[in-house]
């Protein structure tokens, strides 16, 4: 494969002084815009925009709304602790949750375990949780800063396995968990947090 | 709801507001493009259209996200263009679908109908034998006609990146093409 002529490029590139190319390079200019003319030219296929809308229009399955259900539960076991600024917060949030829950077992399924998000963000009007797990749908798993100090809490069931996360803040600022320590770069070129939520054990 | 006077910002204001039927002109306005250049990907409209539709539901859902609505069309085709790359990745090495023929013309149709089909068929396989970065780096830049700040935006590569890889492109593509007509030539 030789290259081509440098003017060709400029040429189809819309770059350099412009004026005629030499008869061999008008050739191979014609010969690729008329390549994209040709690809340029679809068959007649299917829309499928009746697919999409329907897909769009579907409703929640039954397993959002149990993970909806269990988003406050206050019996939690902490699985991931994440706000950096406070060493003693995170101790303590792990000293609570090794402390034998009282009161009956949640009813947990045998492949569920259960996470709890805390993210530190001062000032906002609101975080929710988006993931993997939810369809990334961001109302549905909000997160409280009761005590109004800049820290966000939630608790919810998730299938155990891996999942893609990220917490969207003031309904419109999408941003990975800064501690989550384990990233993958999603389809739209962001960082999207990995949690990893095994099984409750018995 | 005819809405071609409607900004993309306008349009995705509107399903961002609720009214998620709005999303159907997004769909009319790009899905023709998206089909395309996913068909051109795959080498194959069926593939195309699992793509596309897969994409368009995950942009839906992700509409909020979209940081700049202006730039509706860019992000698409970023969303589309990384379901491609999904659905190659998965596809078992020399897998060809039936629908990657292309439409023959038929005998009742005239000469130049026919000799179109014949050039269709060639630029086809020639671009099958480009690689998926090359391929995808001619059809964005001459096929669906994006600038290279665009491209930019859709593969999240450097623009002299994708300058060299367009140029490398072409080589490629005039090669085959040249290749091919040669041996058909007797």
């Amino acid at each position: 494969m030789n290259p081509l002529d440098p003017r060709l490029h400029q040429a189809l590139d819309g770059d350099g002084p412009g004026g005629n190319l030499p008869p061999a390079l008008e050739r191979q200019r014609a010969r690729l815009e008329q390549a994209a003319v040709l690809l340029a030219t679809g068959r007649e296929s299917p829309s499928v925009a009746a697919r999409v809308m329907a897909t769009v229009r579907h409703p929640l399955p039954a397993r959002r709304a149990r993970l909806l259900r269990w988003l406050f539960t206050p019996r939690a076991i902490v699985l991931r602790i994440r706000p950096a600024w406070s060493l003693a917060l995170a101790a303590g949030i792990l000293l609570v949750s090794l402390l034998p829950a009282p009161g009956p077992q949640l009813p947990l399924g045998a492949e569920e375990g259960i996470a709890q998000f805390v993210a530190r963000f001062p000032g906002a009007r609101s975080v929710s949780v988006v993931g993997s797990f939810n369809d990334w749908q961001p109302d549905q798993i909000p997160l409280e800063d009761r005590d109004k100090d800049g820290v966000w809490r939630g608790v919810v069931v998730l299938p155990a396995g891996t999942h893609e996360y990220m917490f969207v803040v003031d309904g419109e600022r999408w941003v990975p968990d800064p501690l989550a320590g384990r990233y993958v770069e999603d389809d739209f070129g962001r960082q999207n947090s990995l949690l990893i939520v095994r099984a409750e054990k018995r | 709801m005819n809405g071609s006077e409607l900004s993309d910002a306008d349009i995705v204001a509107r399903v961002l507001g609720g009214d998620q039927e709005a999303f159907g002109l997004v769909i009319k306005r790009y899905e023709p493009g998206l089909m395309r250049y996913a068909a051109r990907m795959l080498g194959s409209w069926d593939a195309a259209a699992d793509a596309v539709a897969e994409g368009l539901v995950r942009a839906f859902r992700h509409l909020a996200s979209c940081r700049d609505p202006a730039r509706l069309r860019t992000w698409l085709y970023r969303i589309v263009s990384n379901r491609c790359k999904s659905h190659l990745a998965r596809r078992p090495t020399g897998d060809v679908s039936i629908d990657d023929v292309p439409p023959m013309a038929d005998a009742a149709d005239n000469e130049a109908a026919l000799e179109r089909a014949e050039q269709m068929a060639q630029v086809e396989r020639a671009l099958e034998t480009l690689s998926a970065e090359k391929r995808e780096a001619f059809l964005l830049k001459h096929v669906e006609g994006l600038s290279y700040e665009e491209m930019a935006a859709v593969t999240g590569e450097r623009v002299p990146t994708l300058k060299m890889r367009v140029h490398r492109a072409r080589e490629a593509l005039l090669a085959a093409l040249e290749e091919m007509e040669e041996s058909e030539d007797p």
